[in-house]
């Protein structure tokens, strides 16, 4: 079988920079892939490089084994496959929720108006936002923003949807409505590859969480490994890090 | 004839602003410096320079008179036939919407660099072309904020069809000119000719301004 996505050696510099040193790994369908690690460690790059926001310097990209560096006129078809949620929401500011979400498959999928609201209406069930959908994102709260961006995302029913830190600028209280959506998403197989410091998300839906620091993979595991038994000192302070900042029960087990 | 000119040429500068923004802001190194020059110069010089310059075109390309002696001719209210167009109207009109077109490009750039790059991003994630993503989702939202500045525009353009007295056009300060040559009332009818200056533009900020609360967005 192949891979969703695989990648490849991935470098990327930023003038003299060097943010992203060497990263590979694979999705295989229906993974969920934490990537976890300290601000400045390559990990929002590294997304962005995936689906070529950001082309790498060197490397390579492959959607179901086909590469998203061959040709231009293939990319934005390529990305259609691969959905994004950004830190900081960026939904567009003009649309309602629903039009924010229906606006991709009406204008790159090419469906019809109906067809379109259709999805979008079905996009936003999931994340429990139909009641809002004829707000304007100015008008929603950051939970609720960060729920039609996720929206947004499935309504293109893509192969692999990407996570840069999506509950990193909410307040507490609104995290966690954003991370049931996201657990819903991981329960019903989505395939999915998320930079975030949620451990407790990671560790209920994580089938495999990467370690990153100063541009390379340093370790990798699952969830039980890096809780129970982390190998680097690096990884290991950092979680300890974690556990002081959320007063979680991570060292129960150790 | 001042309304004529004045909405030829706030239309032609409009579309051509719009033009000059997106390639300024979009455009490759030699799309940018081509706009940016032609915006440069064209506010960089007077506006009567322009006009004159423009206006004295076809003599100095020595293009034959009857390529330029043209007139459209349509009687006005009173039943006397008025020049409503002609070569000189038409070539200061084009002077005037080419530098208002200057003026407005730089408000339109100014909106469309103000936008967040995150919207610009999360439109390519979702597969938009550049194409997509400059018509529905930078250009909606930057012409509507750029309507307070861009208001700016709307309202000095009548003001600045006057300088096309200089060269013959009969706009609006021409005819008051030459009711004070006949009356010898210069100080009252040029202070009505003010008023009449600014109840128009009054008027037109007044519009703008309805149109803004109506079309803006929610909660911005």
């Amino acid at each position: 079988m192949v891979a969703v996505l695989e990648v490849r050696d991935i470098w990327k510099a930023y003038d003299t920079l060097e943010v992203l040193k060497g990263i590979s790994f694979d999705v295989q369908e229906g993974e969920v892939k934490v990537i976890f690690g300290p601000s400045g460690s390559g990990k929002s790059t590294l997304l962005r490089v995936i689906n070529m926001l950001t082309p790498p310097d060197k490397g390579e990209v492959f959607l179901c084994g086909q590469s998203l560096m061959d040709c231009k006129a293939e990319l934005c078809k390529l990305r259609t496959r691969i959905g994004f949620v950004f830190q900081n929401f960026n939904l567009f500011a003009h649309l309602k929720a629903i039009d924010n979400v229906s606006i991709g498959p009406r204008l790159v999928l090419g469906m019809t108006k109906e067809e379109a609201n259709d999805v979008a209406h079905r996009a936003l069930e999931k994340v429990h936002m139909c009641d809002r959908s004829h707000h304007y994102p100015a008008q929603l709260s950051g939970g609720q923003q960060q729920r039609v961006g996720i929206a947004r995302a499935i309504a293109m029913n893509p192969e692999v949807i990407l996570f840069d830190e999506p509950t990193s600028a909410l307040d507490p209280e609104l995290i966690g409505e954003v991370l049931q959506v996201m657990l819903d998403l991981a329960k019903e197989g989505t395939t999915m590859v998320v930079v975030t410091h949620e451990m407790g998300f990671a560790r209920a839906v994580s089938h495999e969480m990467i370690f990153m620091d100063k541009g390379i993979i340093v370790e990798k595991g699952t969830p039980q490994h890096f809780f129970q038994n982390p190998q680097s000192e690096r990884a290991k302070h950092f979680l300890r890090k974690l556990e002081v900042l959320y007063g979680q029960t991570e060292t129960e087990e150790t | 004839m001042t309304m004529g000119l004045y909405l030829f040429a706030l239309f032609l500068g409009l579309g051509l602003g719009i033009v000059l923004a997106i390639s300024r802001h979009y455009g490759g190194p030699v799309v940018t410096r081509v706009s940016t020059g032609f915006i440069e110069i064209m506010r960089g010089t007077p506006l009567l320079a322009q006009i004159l310059i423009f206006t004295t075109l076809p003599y100095a390309f020595n293009i034959p008179t009857e390529y330029t002696s043209w007139q459209i001719i349509v009687p006005d209210i009173y039943g006397i036939e008025r020049v409503v167009l002609d070569t000189r109207i038409l070539l200061c009109a084009i002077a005037l919407g080419l530098n208002s077109a200057a003026y407005q490009g730089e408000y339109f750039r100014g909106s469309l660099s103000s936008l967040s790059a995150g919207q610009t991003l999360a439109a390519q994630s979702i597969g938009m072309t550049k194409r997509q993503e400059i018509r529905h989702i930078a250009l909606p939202q930057s012409l509507r904020r750029a309507i307070p500045a861009w208001s700016n525009e709307a309202v000095y353009l009548p003001v600045y069809t006057c300088v096309a007295y200089m060269v013959g056009v009969p706009e609006f300060l021409s005819a008051a000119t030459l009711v004070v040559a006949r009356t010898y009332q210069a100080l009252l009818v040029y202070l009505i000719t003010a008023a009449i200056f600014l109840v128009l533009v009054s008027f037109i900020s007044w519009l703008l301004n309805r149109i803004y609360e109506r079309i803006r967005i929610p909660g911005v």
